[in-house]
C-alpha cells in the first residue's frame, strides 16, 4: 500500500465517519418533527388524565384549590360500585343509544343500498349526500331548543298537528314521559346523524367491486342474496368502524338530553345519562372528586365496550377468512 | 441547516413559553405600565353574567375619562365554570366580578373577592336592606359583595279578573285575602268557579309553603330540615291541580308566556273536558321584582296595564346579583370607586331607577323614589313601596348554600306526586335519596 492509497483510505473513513455522524445527526429530526404533537398531548391530553385521577382520590369541591381537598384513597370508586344513580344513568345511556343506534343504521343502511343500487341508478346523490348531513352541521343546543319547543305540551307544533288531523284527542306531554322522553332522544340523535353514518356506508359500498354484483346477478342471485352475501360481509370492517365509532359517542351523550329538559334528567331522572350524571356531581353539586371517578368508570366501559364489539366482529371475520381458505 | 433547526427550536420555545405565560389580557394583573389607554389611564375588566353594568360603566367612564372598562360578559350557564378555573388560578381574573345567589355563599368563603371592610362599607350598612347586605357577608364577618338590588317576590295579578271574580282590584284587599295558604286556596277556588285559573302552575305556590316560621333547608349540623310547612308542599300542589286551580303551563314554557297575554289550552291533564271549555284565563303568577321587567313587561304586552303585584302568604326572594372586587386585583382603588357609585352614589342611583325600573338595596334613594311613584304597566300602583316592604321581611338566617339545588329537586319530586306518578311517600323517599348522593354531607331524615 502506498502513501497515496494510505491517504485514499483515510480520505475514505473520514468521510464515512462524517457520514456516519450526519446520519446520526439526521435521526435526531423526527422528535422535532413530533415534538408539537407530544407536547400537545401530554399537556392537553395526558396530564389532565393522570390530574382526573389524582382527584377521584379526592373529596375536591372545586373550591379553595386542590391541596385544600382530602385524600380519600379509593372510597369514590367504592361508592360508584353501589351508586344506584350511577347504573340508571348507565342503562338510560345504553336505552338512548341503542334505540338511536337502530334507527341510525337501518335508515343510514336503507338510504345507501338505495343509492348504490346498479340497477336503480339514482340521480342526484351528492344534493341528498348534502341534504341528508345537514342536520349534523347544527348545533346540538339549537336542535335541542327547536324540538324541545315543537314538542312543548300545550303550543308545540307537533301536538297542534296532531290535534288538528284528529289523530289524538288530547295534547301529548312528550317530554313529561320517561319512555317518550328517551325515544324523542334517541329518534332526534338519529336523524341528527343518520347523515354521517349514510356517507360511510356509501363510502364503503363504492369500494366493493362491482364484478361481484355482476357475476352474481348472472348467477341469478336475488337483491336479499347480493345484500347478505356481498354487500353486508364486504362491509363488515366500515360497519365495525361505525359500530365503535357510534358505541364511544353514544356512551358519552351528554348536550342533547342535557338541554331537552331541566338538566338534571327529567323526566324522572329518564335523560339522566352518565355524562350528565358526571357534569351534575362535578358542576352542579360540587363532588369534583366523585365525579373524576365516574370520568374513570365511564373511560372502562367505553374500553371494554370497544374491546367486546371488535373481538366479537373481528373473530367472526377471522372465521369467514379460514372458511375461505377451506 | 443545522442553525435553522436552532432557529426553529428557539422559535418553537418561545411561542409555548409565550403562550404558558401569557397575562396580557388579564386585567388583575394590569399595572401601570400596562394599562393601555394611555398616559395615567386605567383598564379595568369586568366579568358578569348579564349586561346589567352596561349602564353603570358608561356613567363611570363619562365622569372618569382616564377609566376604560371592558365588560366582558359569561352566559350564565358557563359563568362559573369559566369564572372559577381563573379565579383559583388568578390567571386570567378580572378586577371586579359578579355572583349570583347560587353559588354566592359558596364563593364569599373563598379569597375570590376582597373584604371590601379595607374601605370601610361597613359604615354604610344602615343605609342597605338587611338580608342583601348580609348575605354579601362571610362567616369570617368579612364583606366579600355588595348588590345594588333586592328581589323580594310577590303575586302579579291581573286586575280585570279581580275586579270581575272578587269585587275589587286593589293591591291591600287582594293582598289581605292572600295573606294565609287557606286564603290563597279560597280564592283559587273563587276563581274556578268563575272560569279562571289562579296560577300557570303549582310551582307558583312554592315560595308560601315555608310556614310562619320557616327553617333553613340545612342547619347547623348539616341535617336536612324537613319541616311540617314544607312537607305541606305536595298537599297545596296537589290541591291545586285536583281543583283546577292551575293551569298546566309549568314556568317558562311557551304556555306560562301565553297565559299572561290570553286565555290558554289546557285541556291536557283532564280526562273529560265540556265543550267550550278548552281553554281559560289565568289570574296571575309569583315572580321577584325583576319579573315584571324581564318577564312583563316584555313578554305580556297585550295586558299591559291590566296587572298589579300583591303580597302571597310569605315574603320571599328569588335571584339577585352581588358584586366584589377580586382579591388579587392591581386596581382596587378605582374598581372600588365604580362598585361605590354602583351601589351607594345616590345620583347615579336615582339615574338607575329612572333608567331601569330597578328595586334598589339602598333604602335613602328608594325611600325617595317610593315617596311618590306609579307605574303605569301596573294599573298605576307604586311597586317600590310594596317591594320594600317585603324585603324587609326577608331573614337571611334561612338562606343556605344548597338552597336553589334543594328547591329544584323538591319540586321535581313534588311534581311527580301531583302528575300521580310517585305517592306521597315514595316522592319524598326519592327526594332524600337525591339529597343524599348530591350532597353525602347532608343528614337526611329517615324516610317512612
Amino acid at each position: 500500500m502506498n502513501k497515496t492509497d494510505d491517504q485514499t483510505v483515510a480520505a475514505d473513513s473520514t468521510a464515512a465517519v462524517s457520514k456516519r455522524k450526519t446520519k446520526k445527526k439526521n435521526h435526531n429530526h423526527p422528535y422535532f418533527y413530533i415534538a408539537p404533537f407530544v407536547i400537545v398531548f401530554l399537556s392537553f391530553n395526558i396530564y389532565p388524565i393522570l390530574l382526573t385521577f389524582y382527584y377521584s382520590l379526592t373529596n375536591y369541591t372545586g373550591l379553595g384549590g386542590i391541596e385544600n381537598a382530602d385524600f380519600v384513597g379509593f372510597e369514590n370508586y367504592a361508592r360508584l360500585i353501589g351508586d344506584s344513580f350511577f347504573y340508571e344513568a348507565f342503562f338510560n345511556t345504553i336505552k338512548i343509544w341503542g334505540v338511536n343506534f337502530a334507527i341510525q343504521i337501518t335508515i343510514a343502511m336503507g338510504l345507501a343500498l338505495l343509492f348504490s343500487d346498479m340497477r336503480l341508478k339514482l340521480k342526484g346523490l351528492n344534493t341528498f349526500r348534502a341534504l341528508f348531513f345537514l342536520p349534523n352541521i347544527i348545533t346540538i343546543a339549537s336542535v335541542a331548543l327547536l324540538f324541545s319547543i315543537l314538542l312543548d305540551w300545550n303550543y308545540g307544533s307537533l301536538n297542534q298537528m296532531l290535534l288538528t288531523l284528529n289523530l289524538i284527542d288530547r295534547p301529548i306531554n312528550w317530554l313529561n314521559d320517561p319512555v317518550l322522553a328517551q325515544g324523542w332522544v334517541a329518534l332526534i340523535g338519529a336523524w341528527m346523524w343518520f347523515g354521517n353514518t349514510f356517507i360511510i356506508l356509501m363510502a364503503g359500498i363504492s369500494g366493493i367491486p362491482k364484478d361481484f354484483y355482476e357475476a352474481a346477478y348472472i348467477d341469478g342471485a336475488n337483491w336479499w342474496d347480493t345484500f347478505t352475501k356481498i354487500t353486508l360481509p364486504q362491509l363488515k370492517p366500515i360497519l365495525l368502524y361505525v359500530f365503535i365509532t357510534s358505541i364511544i359517542g353514544g356512551l358519552q351523550i351528554f348536550d342533547l338530553p342535557l338541554l331537552m329538559t331541566d338538566g338534571r334528567g327529567a323526566p324522572r331522572g329518564a335523560l339522566n345519562t352518565m355524562v350528565i350524571y358526571l357534569y351534575n356531581q362535578g358542576f352542579s353539586y360540587a363532588n369534583f372528586g366523585y365525579s373524576a371517578a365516574i370520568a374513570y368508570g365511564l373511560f372502562i366501559i367505553t374500553i371494554v365496550f370497544s374491546a367486546i364489539t371488535f373481538k366479537t366482529m373481528y373473530r367472526s371475520q377471522v372465521k369467514v377468512k379460514k372458511g375461505g381458505r377451506k | 441547516m443545522k442553525n435553522s433547526w436552532k432557529l426553529a427550536s428557539l422559535l418553537c420555545g418561545a411561542v409555548l413559553m409565550t403562550a404558558c405565560g401569557s397575562d396580557t389580557d388579564t386585567g388583575s394583573d394590569a399595572d401601570g405600565d400596562s394599562n393601555g389607554g394611555g398616559e395615567g389611564s386605567v383598564d379595568l375588566v369586568i366579568n358578569s353574567f348579564t349586561d346589567e353594568l352596561a349602564y353603570p360603566i358608561e356613567v363611570f367612564e363619562e365622569r372618569n375619562p382616564d377609566v376604560n372598562i371592558d365588560l366582558q360578559i359569561i352566559p350564565t350557564e358557563n359563568y362559573v365554570d369559566t369564572l372559577r378555573p381563573a379565579l383559583e388560578s388568578g390567571s386570567g381574573a378580572p378586577d371586579i366580578f359578579t355572583g349570583e345567589i347560587v353559588y354566592l355563599l359558596d364563593w364569599i368563603e373563598q379569597d375570590y373577592w376582597m373584604d371590601l371592610n379595607e374601605y370601610n362599607v361597613d359604615e354604610w350598612s344602615d343605609d342597605y336592606l338587611d338580608y342583601v347586605w348580609e348575605l354579601g357577608r362571610n362567616e369570617a364577618g368579612e364583606m366579600k359583595a355588595l348588590s345594588w338590588q333586592t328581589t323580594p317576590g310577590g303575586i302579579y295579578y291581573r286586575r280585570s279578573i279581580a275586579d270581575e271574580v272578587f269585587g275589587t282590584d286593589d293591591p291591600d284587599e287582594i293582598g289581605e285575602m292572600f295573606s294565609t295558604m287557606d286564603g290563597l286556596l279560597d280564592a283559587g277556588e273563587e276563581l274556578a268557579n268563575a272560569g279562571y285559573r289562579l296560577f300557570p302552575d303549582e310551582g307558583s305556590i312554592a315560595p308560601y309553603t315555608m310556614g310562619n316560621n320557616p327553617e333553613p333547608w340545612v342547619n347547623d349540623n348539616n341535617e336536612l330540615q324537613m319541616t311540617d310547612a314544607r312537607l305541606s308542599y305536595f298537599d297545596y300542589a296537589k290541591e291545586l291541580r285536583d281543583n283546577e286551580y292551575s293551569a298546566l303551563a309549568p314556568a317558562w314554557s311557551p304556555a306560562w308566556y301565553a297565559s299572561f297575554n290570553e286565555p290558554i289550552t289546557y285541556n291536557a291533564g283532564w280526562e273529560e273536558m265540556a265543550e267550550g271549555e278548552e281553554t281559560t284565563e289565568v289570574f296571575g303568577v309569583s315572580l321577584p321584582t325583576w319579573g315584571l321587567h324581564s318577564v312583563l313587561k316584555t313578554d305580556a304586552q297585550a295586558t299591559a296595564g291590566d296587572w298589579a303585584v300583591t303580597n302571597g302568604p310569605s315574603a320571599y326572594f328569588q335571584g339577585g346579583t352581588w358584586i366584589g372586587i377580586y382579591e388579587g386585583s392591581e386596581n382596587k382603588d378605582v374598581a372600588f370607586d365604580f362598585i361605590q357609585m354602583l351601589v351607594n352614589d345616590e345620583e347615579f342611583l336615582t339615574q338607575w331607577v329612572e333608567e331601569t325600573g330597578d328595586v334598589l338595596s339602598y333604602k335613602p334613594v328608594m325611600e325617595e323614589v317610593a315617596q311618590d311613584y306609579s307605574d303605569d304597566y301596573l294599573g298605576g300602583q307604586n311597586h317600590y313601596e310594596f317591594f320594600l316592604e317585603r324585603a324587609e321581611q326577608i331573614d337571611p338566617s334561612n338562606v343556605t348554600r344548597y338552597d336553589q339545588r334543594l328547591d329544584q329537586m323538591f319540586g321535581a319530586s313534588v311534581g311527580a306526586y301531583v302528575d300521580g306518578v310517585l305517592t306521597k311517600d315514595e316522592a319524598l323517599e326519592e327526594f332524600y335519596a337525591e339529597v343524599q348522593n348530591a350532597f353525602p354531607d347532608i343528614e337526611v331524615p329517615e324516610s317512612n
